[in-house]
């Protein structure tokens, strides 16, 4: 495995992942998010939301499960079906993720690999510069 | 796209934000990305920073990173290209591992215990405190130490108790962790450590994980696995585990034992490669004898003849098996048949699923033997290969010796001869060291928590880079029950407040990984060095200098073990120049490279068992080597990856093909045992219906004290849980999060529960992590040691479970 070869993972985790797939399919009640009563310490220590509907959009380059194996946002969705994992790799849902951030408050990527964009068109969407407060 | 990619992911590996919790907060709102400390950009990566090579602190993986440091910080880390063992890859701990160096309560003053408070002291009163508890009883002191010790670190502990104090009370962790391995191999081969190394996991056709969850615990290892397949190679996972694992969703196959049917299958293998006729009868003739533990356990057995071993091996039919071990008898021919086939190279890989087990060593003791009746041995990829979970199991632990009955270099206490050698080596009078075993890890923590007018006779207790306090089993019983013995006396060097500091009598301020030279030696024998890079907080020092400076104390107030046989002190130190530097006076301790002297001092112990360490500077420039390391005829260093087989290794006689040159039975051969199936040491019953337990997670590593200290890892896993199985749970009326009593005979402890979610027990198990200082699961672990081994059993045990309202109590509030 040399290091310009990192473009293959896509393709080998798309296959790798295939087990995967078939194993939450089949899963006794479907995959279940982890019980996280309380928020993080970082969520805590935020300033409150911004007044705007929010979508998660994963960033694949920085995500950890490119080169090694995280599902940690998956696992902590609240919202069943939100986040898939697809070709190896986490993506959103767009339509039923409501932006809570929990994906973002819990990605440990180096550079988180979830953004929060402002959702145009649902209510109370803001402009993107309002994002960068 | 190709470009960008690595372009990207080439950023990705420079970023290893070092960014602090502010940051992470600061950057919640939205996409104000984590920027690392001193302007450390992806527009500037570079800036200023310099960059030297360094192992990864946490896993026995043992990859390496590049460690970026400006104005004494480290503001980078990313993964070494150069390195074999992680070509540039690090998992998500890797990622952040410069961060364990920067959580906000890190110990800076030593502290001593004055009228029930901890107070701060100077050094000087600390090492005195240390010392006078060594001489007011030195046969009632201890060391425990750890796999985190660099290696000498661990030497200087070593040669002060065993040399210095003629005592044999020094234990590391690796007691709890890496004990049965080590049994394993010397019973098997009669030398420690795999033959094998991380290269068959390229070549093998078959990778069978014993217990292994390879993707959460040696991620990177498994991601060169996984790999392989992207490339269009065929590799076949076959996962046995009691619980479906993150590694599960990666197998071929997935088979589910019963907790111990790992006897029973390794039985049931070598019972059809014999029925079947399907095993390598020229190896088995050539380099095998037959053995097994006739009538009490023991580490060598008695011999059996084959006829004998056949006849042993009868009952273990497929369908037998299948009753023992929950696994079906297709499923066992299916294994038979795999190991079978000379067409095919098969590694077997295990880590605690083996090696914390009641009958610890003869599980390992079979996996070789099915690997050696097969002939699956001594090919690149046909390996059976013990990984460690410490950074330096097997450099500082198994290799310089630092157990209880151990000499360095694999000598024994035992041994007079050994016990010889070693005296001449460290230049001490004849009979200086001790002929009897110390205390092993349990039993010492047993002594230490029993009253001392009841036979508890370890009054002094030295931690150091450990944390007992959560990682010893039944923990009221072997830690706690210290509380209100007044005259027992706890010592811990550590770099933050623990489980264990929180019992101590005395902290000392410890320097960590890059805040120190330090040497490890990790799971596929590769020896990895690196230099200090940024200085220690506050009052922090090397472990390595603690033990000298409470050395040099002792050796002041006139304990006679700390002079050598001309009346020198026990540890000298000469610069290049040839002149004596007092090291033990911490403002010289780095004015020369006192690793490097303690490191060659070492050395010389490491070639009567074939471990042969290079020189101190070839470690230098190396990403790590793996011994025995040769000199070759052009003054070349040489590693070796295959022990025991010609073509690689340079000890093994020509035309031999595999030679066994450490044989237990000195005729060049390995041991192939017989053992029989045991049960677990307790067994659910009607009170205790569960199968409980217990290991790690991928963001955490042991026990949590310096992965929950960065912020990315604890937001990630941010306390423990108890997974269960949903028809359990829903027989329970227990919802997914609800609290629950998970109790055993030895404790109770309240977790929320986690039901689907990164691990699947079976129905009628229950699985916990240990990394949560504030969710002890240790609490309710069984201390049963296997026989020879003394490791514990931390994989089983019996518990209940109860429902306990809906909230998760205070967790999750740090
Ligand atoms: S923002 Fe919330 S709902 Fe949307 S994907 Fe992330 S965790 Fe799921
Ligand atoms: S948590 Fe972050 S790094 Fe992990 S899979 Fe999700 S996006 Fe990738
Ligand atoms: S696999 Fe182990 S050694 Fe490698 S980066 Fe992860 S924790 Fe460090």
């Amino acid at each position: 495995m040399k290091l310009n070869e990192s473009c293959s993972r896509r393709e080998w985790l798309a296959e790798v992942f295939q087990p995967w797939k078939r194993q939450r399919a089949e899963g006794v009640q479907g995959r279940q998010a982890m019980p996280v009563t309380v928020p993080p310490a970082s969520a805590v220590a935020a300033a409150p939301d911004p007044p705007v509907a929010r979508v998660a959009v994963i960033q694949g380059r920085f995500c950890v499960a490119l080169t090694s194996f995280c599902a940690v946002c998956v696992e902590r969705c609240p919202v069943p079906g939100a986040l898939q994992i697809t070709r190896g790799m986490p993506s959103v849902v767009a339509d039923k993720c409501t932006g809570c951030g929990v994906c973002f408050d819990v990605c440990p990527a180096p550079r988180k690999a979830v953004l929060m964009l402002p959702l145009a068109g649902r209510l109370g969407a803001g402009p993107v510069t309002n994002m960068n407060r | 796209m190709k470009m960008n990619a690595t372009l990207d992911r080439r950023e990705l590996l420079k970023l290893s934000a070092l960014a602090g919790a502010a940051a992470v907060a600061a950057s919640r709102a939205g996409v104000a990305a984590p920027v690392a400390p001193s302007g450390v950009t992806a527009a500037n990566p570079d800036a200023g920073i310099k960059w030297d090579k360094a192992p990864c602190r946490f896993c026995g993986t043992g990859c390496h990173v590049r460690v970026g440091v400006k104005e004494d910080r480290v503001v980078a880390i990313e993964g070494e290209p150069l390195a074999e063992v992680n070509k540039g890859l690090l998992c998500v701990k890797g990622y952040h591992v410069g961060l364990a160096l920067y959580g906000r309560d890190r110990l800076t003053h030593p502290m001593l215990r004055k009228n029930g408070k901890m107070e701060r002291v100077s050094w000087e009163e600390a090492v005195d405190v240390v010392a006078k508890r060594v001489l007011a009883a030195p046969d009632k002191f201890a060391i425990y130490g750890s796999g985190q010790w660099t290696i000498p670190e661990g030497y200087v502990a070593n040669k002060l108790m065993k040399a210095g104090l003629s005592n044999n009370h020094i234990e590391p962790n690796a007691r709890l962790c890496m004990a049965s391995a080590v049994t394993g191999f010397l019973s098997v081969y009669g030398v420690d450590e795999p033959a094998g190394a991380y290269d068959d996991l390229d070549h093998c056709d078959v990778l069978i994980l014993w217990g292994n969850n390879m993707a959460e615990m040696h991620p990177v290892l498994f991601s060169r696995v996984i790999d392989r397949r992207a490339r269009g190679g065929k590799v076949k996972i076959i996962d046995l585990g009691t619980r479906r694992t993150r590694s599960s969703e990666f197998a071929d196959h997935y088979l589910e034992f019963k907790p111990n049917g790992d006897l029973a299958i390794a039985n049931g293998i070598a019972h059809l490669l014999i029925k079947n006729g399907t095993y390598d009868k020229a190896f088995v003739e050539q380099h095998c004898n037959f053995r097994q533990d006739k009538t009490a356990a023991s580490l060598n057995g008695e011999s059996m003849t084959f006829e004998e071993y056949k006849m042993a091996l009868a009952p273990f039919t497929p369908e037998h098996v299948a009753e023992l071990s929950g696994v079906p008898a297709e499923q066992i021919h299916m294994l038979a048949d795999l190991f079978g086939r000379r067409d095919l190279h098969i590694t077997s890989t295990w880590c605690m699923g083996f090696n914390q087990h009641n009958r610890a060593t003869d599980i390992n003791r079979l996996c070789h033997s099915i690997h050696l009746l097969s002939g699956h041995f001594g090919k690149p990829g046909d390996a059976p290969t013990s990984l460690t979970g410490q950074p330096s199991a097997c450099g500082t632990a198994r290799e310089v010796g630092t157990m209880c009955h151990f000499l360095p270099g694999g000598r024994l206490v035992e041994n007079a001869e050994h016990r010889a050698e070693a005296e001449q080596l460290w230049n001490v009078p004849a009979g200086r060291l001790k002929p009897k075993m110390g205390y092993h890890t349990v039993l010492m923590w047993e002594k230490f928590c029993t009253p001392t007018n009841q036979g508890g006779d370890i009054s002094t207790i030295w931690v150091q880079v450990t944390n007992p306090g959560q990682s010893l089993p039944n923990l009221h019983k072997l830690f706690q029950a210290k509380k209100g013995l007044e005259d027992k006396f706890l010592i811990v060097s550590d770099v933050y407040p623990t489980a264990t500091t929180e019992l101590a009598d005395l902290v000392l301020p410890s320097a960590m990984w890059v805040e120190k030279n330090g040497l490890y030696g990790n799971s596929e024998r590769r020896t990895q060095q690196w230099f200090k890079m940024v200085n220690p907080p506050g009052e922090a020092r090397d472990d390595a200098w603690q033990n000298l400076a409470v050395a040099r104390r002792l050796h002041d107030l006139g304990h006679p073990g700390l002079k050598d046989k001309d009346g020198k002190f026990l540890f000298t130190f000469q610069d290049d120049a040839g002149k004596e530097v007092p090291v033990w006076e911490w403002p010289r301790y780095y004015e020369m490279n006192v690793d490097k002297v303690l490191f060659e001092d070492y050395r010389r112990f490491s070639r009567v068992k074939h471990k042969d360490l290079a020189p101190y500077d070839e470690y230098v420039k190396a990403r790590g080597l793996r011994w025995p390391v040769v000199q070759q005829a052009d003054g070349t260093w040489r590693e070796t990856r295959f022990r025991f087989a010609e073509f690689d290794d340079p000890y093994v006689k020509k035309g031999a093909g595999v030679q066994f040159y450490h044989s237990s039975t000195k005729d060049d051969r390995a041991q192939v045992w017989f053992a029989p199936y045991t049960p677990p040491a307790e067994v659910p019953d009607a009170d205790y219906p569960f199968w409980l337990c217990t290991g790690r997670v991928l963001e955490h590593w042991h026990t949590g004290t310096m992965t929950m200290r960065i912020p990315q890892l604890h937001g990630a896993v941010p306390y423990a849980y108890v997974e269960m199985h949903a028809a359990d749970a829903e027989d329970r009326d227990i919802g997914n999060g609800d609290s629950v009593l998970v109790k055993t005979r030895r404790g109770e402890l309240r977790l929320p529960v986690w039901v689907n979610g990164r691990s699947r027990p079976p129905r009628g198990s229950l699985f916990i992590p240990f990394f949560d200082e504030r969710l002890l699961c240790n609490l309710l672990t069984l201390e049963v040691t296997c026989p020879i081994s003394k490791e514990p059993d931390y994989k089983k045990c019996a518990a209940t479970v109860v429902k306990a309202g809906p909230q998760a109590g205070k967790v999750g509030s740090i």
